[in-house]
Parts: structure tokens; sequence; C-alpha cells
């Protein structure tokens, strides 16, 4: 019958770094997600195209334009925060689901353009060749590596920048939330009239949530970038939000150190399960990765409705 | 008498067919506890949604301190002064009360994200200033005790107080309550009037409120405005209102078992 799980790979140290390098970036990602869902109560569905447009500029401004990456990493930075800025002007005045189908469309007109913009992007060719100061990099980390007998697992170098990444940027949030700037911002998420009635401008405070996303999602667009190697349409597609969405409530709402735990136990879900050997297709197989991670989700909110680490008494005392 | 700090004139807003507002003027003078009274529906929440920019007003002027505040958001008629209450309280129920003190402070530069950056060592001690201004004014409303607890604990009319206090933290000028005393029991009642007629002779501070209870109308408000289907039919000190004919037969008359 099933030829039951073959654990193996668990043991070894590339399955644990490969699955800690990709929950690592989509952690990142979903630090932006926090921001704007978990501490503003802006519904941007549209954060897979602030990362592509971060990546994208990143890549054209090294690639085509050969800008040094020191210079082009904060100005592909600047121009996805700008991105974020010209989504929200319009769009953050709507609320609930109509803000969520505006970010979801710019998500994907952003696609499009990478799609179809050939001359810019390289179309669904991609892009190539961004990385070249990465892999010096990489080499050096790799020689120092060896040093402690770990100079053969490549995939060290990228999960320490990633979680170094992480880290810092986890930081900043958590130093941020707790500024009055993000008390005002806790409260337009609880009640936007409230936060008007005390003086406070929503609006202003929404599109500067929005901008600063999508510079967390640029981030992990880099990062992303240097893990594939390769920038094409479908790197950046707007699944990426929805399973951004799921660490999002698996971590728990508001807690920023959350999203790292929802994302590794989301990500090891997704991997482990790769290793589960049935008689069935391939996409079978994938559609029942994606079922056993459906199910987790249900799990959590059963046995925990406030996410691994959300606090419960703010979730039940909201609205 | 001194210039009006208030000034409505013919103020004017229609949902669809209806006429919510219709011509209304009136003018309050400053540092007066003026009511706003009027059977349901006579407009008296969507001209405090008028006033404070919750509703665009169609046409008409609305001036605070000399200033045209029509049309403008809430956040900006807040800034210049004029502050208000709900009806229904907007209690932020997963802060703190402490918090919901804290977040009404009108002069905290690390409210801004450029002012954490050009004023990274000013906001910290300023913060430990409003922290302790919060504190004080918990203190004169009898919400000490529950500094820490988050609001949504709080009883309705614990709400009301929290209301009324946060919105101190703003140093307003003038201050328009919904039914401060709606859902409120008596005591609580009495400590809400109370405090009114203190800030007003303490600081000047301006009150416009909506009351039912004629009673307390009659015993607290310098000046009384009447409306009734959108429009002002009178106002005047509270003893000429309650004489004059028309608000009889608007108001007094056809629902006179509720207003002894």
């Amino acid at each position: 019958m099933i030829d039951m799980i073959s654990l193996a790979p668990l043991g070894q140290a590339d399955f644990w770094l490969g699955v800690g390098v990709v929950a690592g970036i989509y952690s990142i990602f979903t630090l932006g997600l926090q921001l704007n869902v978990g501490l503003t109560g802006i519904v941007n569905l549209g954060q897979a195209g602030f990362m592509a447009i971060g990546a994208y500029a990143m890549a054209i401004l090294i690639v085509t334009y050969h800008w040094p990456p020191w210079l082009a990493l904060p100005a592909a930075t600047f121009v996805a925060m700008l991105a974020g800025v010209v989504v929200a002007l319009p769009s953050v005045r709507l609320r609930g689901d109509y803000l969520a189908m505006t970010t979801l469309a710019a998500a994907e007109i952003v696609q499009n353009v990478a799609q179809n913009a050939i001359g810019l992007t390289g179309g669904n060719n991609g892009l190539l060749g961004f990385d070249a100061a990465w892999q010096t990099i990489q080499v050096w980390m790799l020689g120092v590596l060896s040093a402690v007998g770990l100079g053969n697992e490549d995939q060290i170098p990228l999960f320490l920048v990633v979680w170094l990444t992480f880290g810092i940027i986890m930081l900043i949030l958590v130093a941020l939330q707790h500024t009055p700037w993000g008390r005002v911002l806790r409260a337009i998420r609880e009640d936007e009239d409230a936060a008007g009635a005390l003086g406070k401008n929503a609006y202003a405070y929404k599109v500067q949530s929005m901008a600063l996303a999508a510079g967390i999602g640029a981030i992990a667009g880099y990062l992303l970038a240097l893990n594939v190697t390769l920038i094409y349409p479908g790197t950046y597609s707007a699944d990426f939000t929805f399973i951004g969405f799921a660490i999002l409530v698996l971590g728990g709402l508001g807690r920023f150190a959350g999203v790292a735990l929802g994302s590794i136990l989301l990500w090891f879900v997704l991997e482990a399960t790769r290793f589960v050997d049935l008689p069935l297709a391939a996409d079978q197989v994938a559609a029942l990765r994606l079922l056993i991670v459906g199910l987790v989700l249900i799990l959590v909110m059963v046995l925990r409705p406030q996410g691994i680490a959300g606090k419960r008494e703010e979730m039940v005392l909201r609205g | 008498m001194a210039d009006p700090i208030f000034v409505v004139r013919a103020l004017v807003k229609s949902f669809g067919g209806l006429r919510a507002v219709d011509e209304a003027s009136f003018d309050v003078s400053p540092a007066s506890i003026t009511a706003l009274i009027g059977p349901n529906g006579a407009g008296k929440t969507t001209l405090f949604n008028l006033a404070t920019g919750f509703i665009k007003p169609d046409r008409g002027s609305i001036e605070f301190d000399g200033e045209s505040i029509f049309g403008r958001p809430p956040f900006a008629v807040a800034r210049l002064g004029m502050m208000r209450t709900f009806q229904i309280t907007k209690a932020l129920t997963a802060m703190t009360v402490l918090e919901n003190m804290m977040l009404a402070a009108d002069d905290q530069p690390g409210e801004r994200i450029l002012g954490l950056v050009t004023h990274p060592f000013s906001w910290v001690p300023k913060e430990r200033a409003v922290r302790e201004r919060a504190m004080e004014l918990l203190e004169r409303f009898g919400l000490v005790a529950l500094a820490d607890a988050y609001a949504g604990i709080l009883s309705g009319g614990q709400r009301k107080l929290l209301e009324f206090a946060r919105l101190l933290m703003a140093k307003p000028r003038m201050v328009l309550l919904d039914e401060p005393l709606a859902g409120v029991n008596a005591v609580l009642g009495q400590q809400i009037l109370a405090h009114m007629h203190a800030l007003r002779s303490e600081q000047s501070l301006t009150f416009l409120f909506i009351e039912h209870d004629m009673e307390v109308v009659m015993n607290n408000a310098d000046r009384v405005i009447v409306m009734a289907l959108g429009r002002v039919i009178a106002s005047g000190l509270p003893d000429e209102v309650r004489r004059d004919q028309a608000v009889i037969d608007a108001y007094l008359g056809a629902h006179g078992e509720n207003v002894a």
C-alpha cells in the first residue's frame, strides 16, 4: 500500500537550510504584511507586486544600467516605496474589501507589465546576471565557513544573510510599534473615526504604512532573486501574498516575531510533505501538500485562534 | 456678549430626498454650556457630524473661532480645537485606558515618522510628560485604577468618561458631546455634568451637548438650541425656550410626556 514516509531527508542539513532560506524570505515578506494588516488594518493583497517592483528595479539597474549594487539596492527600495505610495494614494481611502481588490489589481498589473514589457524586463525569459557581487560575497563567506568545517554547505551564506536581515527589520518594526507613531497605527486599525476625531490624519498614516511595507517587500524580493538566481514574472506571482496571509494568521496578527514561527511551520509542512511517497501523480501530490497546509491552518485556528504568538485579549476585545 | 466661537449659517444636508439639516443657523458663545435639543430625527447628530467633518455638508457655512471649517476632514477640525464625543462611544477597546489617553496628546513629535528621525531624543521625555498628564486626567475622572486595563472591559458609563477625558488630552477649545448622559447611571451623569462646569470655569472651555432630559438641560445649560425636522426652530435662554410657542408645538406638545 502506501510506502511509508521516508524520513531520511529530515535528518539532512541541506533540507533544513533549504526550508530555512525560503521560510526566512517569506518571513521578511510577511513582516511588511504584518505592518499593514496586523498593525494598521489595511488589507494589502498587492504585496507580491511591490516585491516584484523592487526586484526588477534592482536587476534592471544592475544588469541594464550597470549600477553598482550598493547604489542599486537603495534606489530599487526607493522605487518600490514610491510604488507603494502611488498605489496607496487613491486606494487607502477605500475600506475593507474594496481596498483589498484594488491592491490585488495593482499586483496583477505589475505582473502583466513584467511579462509584456520585454525590452525592460526580458518578458518570460526574465533577467539574469544581477548577482555577480553576491557570488563573490558567497565565495568569501564559504571560505570563512570552511575554517569551521562548514565549507560544503553552500546554502549557509544566504541562510545567514536572510535571517540577519529578518532580525534587523523585525527589531526596527518592533521598536516602531512602541513609538507614538505605532500607537496611532494601532488606533487606526481599531477605529479610524476615533483616530480622526482625535486629530490623527489616518490617510497619511496608511500611506506611510503601505510605503514601508512595499520597501520591506522589495528587500524580500532581492533575497528571493538571489535564491533562485533568475528574475521572471512567475517568481513574484500574486500567490505569494496569499501564502503571506496564511503565515500571518498562523503566527498571530500584530506580533512581528510570530511571522517567523508561522513561516517556519508552514514551510516545514510544505517541504516535509514532499517526502511522503504516495502512489499519486505529481500534480496530485502538489494539491495534497496544500491540503495538508490547509488542515494545519484549520487546526491552529481551532486550538489557538489568535495564532501561535497572538494575544487573545486583543483579538476578543477588538471591535 | 463676546463674539461667538461657533457660527453656523443656512447649513443644508440632504440624504436622498430627506433634508436632515435644513437651513440651520445658530451661534454658540465662548465659554458657554449650550444644549442642543429636539425630538428624535431632528438632525442633532447629523449637525455634529457636519461640524466635525464626518459628513460633508451640501451648502451653508460653518465657522469655528473665525475660521471656516466647512467640509474639512475630522482630523483638521479636531486640530483646530473643536473636538467631539460619539453617541455610541468609540473607546479603542484593544488598547489600554492609558494608551487611549496618551494617543490623544496633540503635541507628541514622535507621532510623525519623520519626527522620530528628526527628534530622536525629544519624543521619549515628551512621552513621559504625556503619560503624567494622562494620569492626572485619569485621576480627575476617577479612572486611574483602570489605567492599565484594556478599554474593552470598561462599562458604558466608564467609556463615556474615558472618551471625555481622552479628548481633553488634545487641549480643545470647544467640545461637542453627543448624549453624554445616555445610558449612564445617575451618579456618573452628575460627575460628567460637574466636569463640564468645572472645565468651563477653569479653562473657558465651550460646550455644546445633545441631551434629551429636559431637567438636565434646564439646570445646566446657559443657552438652548432647539431643532425639529432639520431646522433650528428656537434658541435662547432655557426659560425663553421653554415658553416658546414653536417649541411647544413642534416638540414639547407632541412629546410632552418625555419631557417632564
